[in-house]
């Protein structure tokens, strides 16, 4: 802590203390689980992780200790970490040692690290909680040159993204940045606090600007491994309607401001969308990351997996055999099928083979790679005397009701930004004298994808003429489709 | 709690005996496997063949008086002659995979609104490294455009990673915009102010950047080994000492390639499409160390080896 705080352009540092009592500091902490909280005050605990999360342990000669005390201060890391461990095989409540954490062992404060681990913590806990929005960084060619054939990957470096990314902000703000390596996914998430103030030094973070304090001022920015794409999360949170101006700007300018630190000299990026924003990263990472499942989606995912026992090698001298675990999957029909029972079996087994075809070995319900929503603008011709096959299933669908949560709904809850992408294609040839009605879809629910599919066996859908965009081959969740088709679609991965 | 408790002695039992279970199926599977091979084996052996071939010979003269006995022979011989035409078929095409590795095949789109009547062309890429082969990168195109551009391939699908600039070699070599036309429109002839699309040198260009790829993958995989850096620590001192603390690659296309000395010095080289290094910095405490530098340019696969002897 320095006595006098000038206004600088450097990040906040990572051990600035944020007094125990501010209110953020309980409500971030207040998030989390009583496990979680515990294994994160052990991991605070941690030799390596001293300089910026040292506890409150009481001086060696200093004896006036107050009798009033309820946590009296332990004298070395090695006793808190036993008495935290204790804790962990005790049962109680979060609240013992959420009091504990800020009353006793860090009375002193907490440090905007701490808070940063303990908000990824949360993330992690809850996977769902954040929205992300999968960009594409893109080179930007100046006119007459050649698109180079090295460098389709910006190289990520996170030291030198991060300073450059510092450049970026605007004097007034400050920002403390948190790198973390997602415990299971290849990806590198960054966290960026912002706090409007022009020093970097505890003044920045003083009482005074208790209000300036909140999640909204959190985002976060995901870099998955060997792959042009980054997602960032949208802001959630709920309830600020004060600065929500004030924070989209902030955000704007963050979101500026990845590009520019990826650019180097001779070497500039934009970001560009890739229509493709959900909660799951799992999702997300198959979509839009770096391994072979980006363009393959759908059926053609049987390209990108990983066969049995190496069976698609050229010195393989089995014959393929096409899979046979149609009669697995035969026990675990879905409920809803009360009709028909008579002729079941060949047609559910056919339906089953049908799915298959189309989604292939994707949107499975238990897969984990949900998108929960998807925005579809049917932008067709109005059928002059015969309906489209693919009209013909809604009604059907809307009828049933099932388990999965799947909801279609009409012209229901848009959002401004996907209402913006999906007008985007409207001046296009819109020449045609046809009228072309405003249809707009959108299905939500935990796994839409695996929705359709279910809805497929069920023979709510009739596999055959649905459209490709309906197996999710796409990897959109906004798009616009003309003639069965994502419209504007360049081909996959171009 | 009770239940659970006096059912431990019988779950022993049931444990063993899913266990033996488990395993007799696993053997079941292995013996299956074991026999399908040795069935594709018999068939397209080169005896089987002439066997066969002499045995439909000798049945041909046999089979034209229609008689009651002869009736009999082919429905004996004729699921083996069409078991072993179809193991030929696959032997055949896994020949042009392991030797030529570029193999095209059809697919049909199974959306009912696909372009071209869901026509789709497949393209197979197979690369091998370090003896095996890797699982092969397909490349979906398809033909979307009308009219007189209905030649026109585009990329539908494909399973190429990012780190392959697929993009950069589809615009270059199977260009869809305006002026460009199909391969067999104008037979080689290139007017001028059009751009042809030329789907064999595209396919050999994304084999070569492909295999690029998996060649510096192992390559630095080579390297690691041979400085022995994925192996555990404590080996009784046997050998030299650890003098590289790391080699890994830096960038997603492993274009470059970073090294940690154990004293601090850190070196990075960059490599070229052919699989050489062409430019090497190696900083030290006192600056360059221009000598590892200069030992570190030239090709690719002889890196480890060069660092040996400067290091030993």
């Amino acid at each position: 802590m320095s006595a006098i705080s000038v206004p600088t352009t450097s990040a906040l540092r990572s051990s600035e203390l944020i007094s125990s009592s501010h209110p953020a500091v309980v409500k971030i902490l207040n998030k989390l689980s009583r496990p979680s909280l515990l294994s994160l005050a052990l991991d605070w605990l941690d030799e390596r992780n001293q300089d910026n999360t040292a506890p409150y342990l009481a001086e060696e000669g200093n004896e006036d200790e107050d009798e009033q005390d309820l946590y009296p201060p332990a004298s070395s890391l090695a006793e808190l970490r036993e008495i935290y461990t204790d804790i962990q095989a005790r049962k109680g409540s979060k609240r013992d040692v959420l009091d504990r954490i800020i009353e006793g062992d860090w009375r002193d404060g907490i440090t905007l690290y701490q808070l940063a681990m303990a908000d990824m913590q949360y993330l992690y806990d809850h996977p769902s909680s954040q929205k992300w929005t999968a960009l594409k960084v893109v080179r930007l060619a100046s006119e007459g040159e050649q698109p180079s054939k090295s460098k389709s990957i910006p190289r990520f470096h996170p030291a030198t993204f991060l300073r450059n990314l510092q450049k970026e902000g605007l004097p007034d703000v400050k920002a403390h940045y948190n790198l973390d390596r997602h415990p299971t996914l290849p990806l590198l998430l960054l966290r960026i606090f912002i706090v409007e103030s022009p020093y970097n030094t505890s003044l920045a973070l003083s009482s005074k600007q208790a209000t300036t304090f909140d999640a909204s001022k959190t985002f976060y920015v995901a870099f998955p491994d060997d792959s042009p794409f980054i997602y960032v999360s949208l802001n959630t949170a709920t309830g600020q309607p004060v600065s929500r101006s004030d924070n989209k700007s902030l955000r704007r300018l963050t979101l500026e401001g990845i590009p520019k630190a990826f650019s180097r000299p001779r070497e500039r990026y934009k970001l560009e969308s890739t229509s493709l924003s959900a909660r799951n990263l799992d999702a997300l990472v198959e979509l839009r990351g770096g391994g072979r499942t980006n363009a393959a989606g759908g059926g053609w995912s049987i390209y990108a997996e990983e066969k049995k026992n190496g069976g698609d090698n050229p010195l393989e001298v089995q014959l393929p055999t096409p899979e046979s675990d149609i009669d697995e999957l035969q026990e675990d029909m879905p409920k809803g099928l009360k009709r028909r029972r008579k002729d079941d079996d060949r047609v559910v087994k056919r339906r089953k083979m049908v799915a298959k075809g189309r989604f292939g070995n994707t949107a499975l319900p238990g897969d984990g790679k949900g998108i929960e929503r998807l925005d579809i603008r049917i932008d067709d011709v109005f059928p002059s005397a015969s309906a489209e096959p693919a009209e013909d299933d809604y009604p059907l669908a809307d009828e049933l009701d099932f388990d999965l949560g799947v909801t279609k709904k009409k012209q229901s809850g848009r959002r401004s930004t996907i209402t913006l992408e999906l007008d985007k294609h409207d001046d296009e040839d819109n020449s045609g004298e046809e009228w072309r009605p405003d249809i707009r879809l959108a299905f939500m629910g935990h796994h839409v994808f695996a929705g359709f599919r279910q809805l497929v066996e069920a023979g709510v859908i009739d596999g055959e003429k649905m459209p490709g965009w309906m197996t999710g081959e796409e990897g959109v969740s906004v798009g616009v489709v003309r003639d069965g088709r994502i419209k504007g679609d360049k081909g996959s991965g171009m | 709690m009770d239940s659970t408790y006096d059912s431990i002695p019988i779950d022993d039992v049931s444990l063993q005996l899913d266990a033996e279970i488990s395993t007799l199926q696993s053997q079941i599977s292995a013996l299956k496997t074991q026999r399908s091979i040795q069935t594709s084996t018999i068939l397209t052996s080169r005896s089987t063949r002439a066997t066969l071939a002499r045995l439909r010979s000798s049945q041909k003269p046999k089979s034209q008086p229609p008689s009651t006995s002869t009736s009999t022979l082919p429905n004996d011989t004729d699921p083996l002659l069409t078991t072993t035409k179809t193991h030929l078929q696959h032997k055949q095409e896994n020949l042009y995979r392991a030797c030529g590795t570029i193999t095209t095949f059809r697919v049909r789109d199974p959306d009912p609104y696909a372009v071209d009547k869901g026509n789709v062309l497949g393209i197979r890429i197979d690369v091998s490294s370090n003896g095996k082969f890797m699982r092969p990168y397909y490349v979906l195109l398809n033909k979307p455009f009308a009219g007189s551009e209905g030649n026109l391939l585009r990329v539908h699908r494909h399973t190429v990673p990012p780190c392959i600039p697929l993009a950069v070699l589809a615009e270059n070599y199977l260009p869809t915009g305006k002026g460009a036309t199909g391969i067999s429109t104008n037979g080689g002839k290139k007017a001028p102010g059009t751009k042809t699309q030329d789907i064999r040198k595209f396919v050999r260009a994304l084999r070569r950047e492909v295999v690029g790829y998996h060649n510096r993958i192992s390559v630095i995989k080579g390297l690691r080994r041979e400085f022995r850096l994925d192996e555990k620590e404590n080996r009784k001192g046997k050998g030299r000492e650890k003098v590289i603390s790391d080699i890994s690659a830096a960038d997603a296309e492993a274009r470059q390639v970073r090294i940690e000395w154990v004293d601090g010095r850190i070196g990075r080289f960059t490599v070229d499409e052919g699989g050489s290094v062409v430019k090497a910095v190696v900083m030290g405490e006192q600056g360059r160390d221009r000598e590892v530098e200069r030992v570190l340019v030239g090709e690719m696969g002889g890196v480890g080896e060069r660092l040996r002897e400067v290091i030993y």
